[in-house]
């Protein structure tokens, strides 16, 4: 550790000021507009705002595939992640490499195959009709089932890099130890992985809510009109409406729920320790 | 050597494209066809006029935020858009009234081409028709009431309320179900309580060919210009000719406030309506005529808004009672329909 | 424990829903229909090669590029140092300089584009080329502070130390002992950077003018216009790209190291 804390100071402040003054002071002039009506500072918009029922309804919806979404990775995550790690090592890095290759492809890309997949006569209802489970094809695109899809598509290798690496610090024999000392596998995952693995889960779980909450080609192109998240209503507001006051309030309100979900699980993640 | 040539690419991207000519007349258009439009319209305007085109695009909010940004000093000279989107601007003063005397096309105009928002603000360019475009082979459509049909549910799209189509079929619909306001109140509140059975509010013709052609839409009402998409295709697709008619809206060429490029903006508006001009782009299908004068064959027609008969016979939406009503359509709208 | 069988079964379904998009859009991009279709209408290369001629992707392909490439740099000229003054000085105010070159990463990037096109592009007359190039610094950079700042924490500091006590300048510390040291960290920043910026598609979405346009948001404004099988082609293409450029990545550095 160097002790010249000014030199320190002087190669640390031009990202510091560039962001500042470049990302932040925009962002922060955009969001505090949300709190002026007539040009006076006040919460009115937020009022205005909250009680309009289709705002409830995107928000409700937006928490709610943000949480469905982080939830069912989470799961999958874990059985993956699992499988990952106990890989012989050559196999390891290519099934890994694998699931980080999708977020290094275009999500335009990612969520244009599932307009294809999903219709009508896309291969899941082809599959759906062909194993009889329904005698006419269900409407998937422009469902919420769609955008959940899209989603966790998008987000899952997040969660499944997240646990990988909490995995791998975690020792080889504990739980071979904990299943001779009479563990099943759920004492075992809830006494020894989960708590050993936590700080991963909580790192997967924010990346994978918070990106959920902010994705705007997912609910846009396979929720559409009929499926609008906070995103999706943000542009909405401004391209349609021009309201600039709407933009502001949503941003806040997405800003806020990604923070929260990150103090939360930090919170429970602490509390179970 | 590579990264000389890439350095130099940045430095050009950053300081613009610096190389234009004298005279330079800057256009904002729908992106619509741009390379069709640019080859038959743009670019030979540039040798009659002696002229640089510059051309803007984007979606018509974008462009017409822009055109409201900048009105103490305009960077666009002239702008296309759909009639309302055009009175909207009008009533805030940023157009300036067109002299006809140095625009000899304009007596070749239809009617209601000639004067659409009043005051020689404006003048229209090019008609569309809107219907239903169904599949034949499995539903019969008759009258606009059948787009909530129970043959119909769940395999039925209709134009997104923020668009130019939705209030034109909001207010077909009501016509064909006996409302008869400009609220739309109570045709808003029939869509919503059938909301489920429809399968999306489509923003763009694009994404209704993309979903009619893989069979999750069978109905959906549709501007004339997007025709192409599916009288090519194999699907047996038709275009309604409902009891109640068909609405339909115009396009209208406006010149921004003291600009400064009155003459160069005039000699534009003439070229794009001049017979010529509005010929070529007919028969390139990008378009339909508003110039009068315009003859085309039965096969072009076919894919056209065209004649005197069918444009007359349009049911249109006044753009002052749609700048006055939408966003009172807006908030009904996603109240009992989008919630 | 866990089976054989039961491990390659899950990794088989996750993988599966992963990545099996895309060779349905790889295989739609061959369709000789007019429209999207899976399987495909036919099998042609009509419209991987209509993306070659289409001018719009061209030019946005060079936005891009230059974005991705010119972004990341100005990222990594900010951001080592930073890094490395993070890692190796006790600098007042840490904490705060921290959280202040994180903060782009949870700030919606829809938002950031209309703030910047309202704050900087309308009133102060940037170019909107200029306000991207701000954007997709200030987003690259947290990663290239991460990333930098994990491989040179497991870096000894003792070494530069060394040097330094032996009569190297700091300046030169860093260049002969530092620098080498983390040459593998920072390209892994400079791919993930890139990768970012290339993708990026919110922040750009508002930031848009007259022929400039991201490559991902041109995607979007041709879909406008028709969903024929070339946008699958072009989406076909730039994931091969992904795959090279990842697949050399690893092999060379072992890339998802810092991923």
């Amino acid at each position: 550790m160097f002790q010249n804390n000014r030199e320190g100071l002087a190669l640390a402040l031009p990202a510091a000021i560039f962001t500042a003054l470049f990302f932040l002071l925009p962002v922060g002039f955009l969001l505090s507009e949300a709190f002026k009506v007539d040009g006076m500072w006040s919460m009115q918009g937020y009022f205005d705002f909250a009680i309009k029922p289709l705002n409830q309804t995107v928000f409700l919806r937006t928490l709610k595939l943000g949480f469905l979404v982080a939830l069912t990775s989470a799961i999958i995550g874990y059985a993956c992640a699992f499988s990952i790690v106990n890989l012989e090592g050559k196999s390891r890095g290519r099934v890994f490499g694998l699931v980080v290759l999708p977020l290094m492809i275009s999500p335009v890309a990612r969520t244009y195959a599932w307009i294809v997949i999903l219709g009508r006569t896309g291969i899941v209802n082809d599959a759906i009709l062909g194993l009889g489970l329904s005698d006419t094809p269900i409407r998937i695109l422009f469902t919420e089932t769609a955008v959940f899809l899209g989603l966790l598509q998008l987000f899952l290798p997040l969660m499944i890099i997240s646990l990988v690496s909490a995995m791998e610090n975690l020792p080889k024999d504990v739980i071979p130890a904990a299943r001779v000392l009479g563990a099943n596998w759920l004492q075992v995952f809830t006494k020894v992985i989960l708590p050993l693995t936590k700080d991963g889960l909580v790192m997967g779980g924010t990346l994978v809510f918070t990106g959920s909450l902010t994705a705007y080609i997912t609910p846009a192109i396979l929720g559409g009109s009929k499926v609008l998240m906070l995103e999706t209503l943000l542009y909405q507001r401004v391209n349609v409406a021009n309201d600039f006051v709407s933009a502001g309030i949503i941003a806040t309100i997405l800003i806020i729920m990604s923070f929260s979900a990150n103090l939360l699980l930090k919170r429970i993640a602490k509390a179970r320790s | 050597m590579k990264k000389l040539l890439a350095l130099s690419t940045a430095i050009a991207l950053i300081s613009g494209a610096a190389y234009a000519q004298d005279k330079t007349l800057t256009i904002s258009v729908y992106s619509f066809g741009m390379d069709a439009m640019k080859a038959a319209i743009f670019d030979p305007f540039e040798e009659v006029c002696g002229c640089d085109v510059v051309i803007e695009t984007g979606n018509s909010v974008e462009r017409m935020a822009k055109i409201e940004a900048n009105a103490a000093n305009p960077v666009i000279d002239v702008a296309v858009m759909s009639a309302h989107d055009a009175l909207a601007l009008s009533r805030k003063g940023l157009w300036q009234s067109l002299d006809i005397s140095k625009i000899p096309s304009h007596a070749e105009l239809y009617e209601s081409a000639k004067d659409p928002i009043g005051d020689h603000m404006a003048v229209g360019y090019g008609f569309y028709a809107t219907s239903i475009v169904y599949r034949s082979d499995l539903v019969e459509i008759n009258s606009w009431s059948d787009l909530l049909s129970d043959e119909l549910k769940g395999r039925v799209a209709l134009p997104n309320i923020t668009g130019t189509q939705g209030p034109l079929t909001l207010m077909m619909l009501g016509q064909s179900l006996g409302y008869d306001d400009l609220t739309f109140s109570d045709t808003i509140d029939a869509i919503g309580e059938s909301a489920d059975d429809i399968v999306t509010f489509y923003n763009r013709s694009s994404e209704l060919a993309q979903l009619m052609l893989q069979e999750e839409v069978i109905a959906a009402p549709v501007g004339r210009f997007a025709w192409s998409r599916f009288s090519g295709a194999d699907l047996p697709f038709k275009w309604a000719e409902p009891s109640e008619g068909q609405t339909g809206g115009m396009n209208v060429m406006l010149m921004t406030k003291d600009n400064g490029n009155e003459e160069l903006a005039h000699q534009f508006i003439n070229y794009w309506l001049s017979n010529e001009v509005q010929t070529r782009v007919a028969e390139l299908k990008l378009d339909s005529p508003a110039n009068a004068t315009v003859v085309v064959s039965d096969e072009i027609a076919e894919s056209l808004t065209y004649g005197a008969d069918l444009i007359n016979s349009l049911t249109m939406l006044d753009p002052g009672a749609i700048i006055d009503n939408r966003d009172a359509w807006l908030e009904r709208w996603n109240e009992k329909v989008v919630n | 424990m866990y089976s054989k069988w039961t491990t390659r079964l899950i990794i088989g379904l996750t993988l599966t829903f992963l990545i099996g998009p895309f060779f349905i859009i790889i295989l739609a991009g061959l369709s000789d229909g007019e429209f999207m279709t899976f399987p495909p209408d036919g099998i042609s290369l009509r419209w991987y090669a209509k993306v070659f001629t289409v001018e719009s992707f061209r030019d946005s392909f060079k936005l891009s590029m230059f974005l991705a490439i010119f972004g990341t740099i100005a990222a990594l000229i900010l951001g080592v140092p930073a890094a490395y003054a993070i890692s190796r000085y006790k600098i007042p105010y840490g904490e705060t300089i921290k959280t202040i070159v994180a903060a782009p990463i949870i700030v919606p990037g829809i938002i950031v584009g209309l703030a910047l096109l309202r704050y900087l592009v309308v009133p102060l007359n940037f170019t909107v080329t200029l306000a991207l190039f701000m954007a997709h610094t200030a987003l690259i950079l947290p990663y290239a502070v991460r990333v930098v700042s994990s491989s040179m924490n497991n870096l000894r500091s003792d070494m530069e130390e060394a040097a330094v006590l032996l009569g190297c300048s700091r300046l030169g510390a860093f260049t002969r002992v530092v620098l080498p040291n983390i040459q593998s960290g920072v390209l892994a920043a400079f791919i993930l950077g890139f990768v970012t910026s290339f993708n990026q598609v919110p922040v750009s979405l508002f930031l848009s003018g007259p022929g400039v346009r991201t490559l991902p948001i041109d995607m979007l404004s041709y879909m406008e216009i028709t969903y024929d099988p070339s946008v699958a082609a072009l989406s076909a293409l730039l994931a091969l790209l992904s795959v090279v450029i990842v697949f050399m990545a690893e092999k060379f550095l072992g890339f998802s190291r810092y991923v």
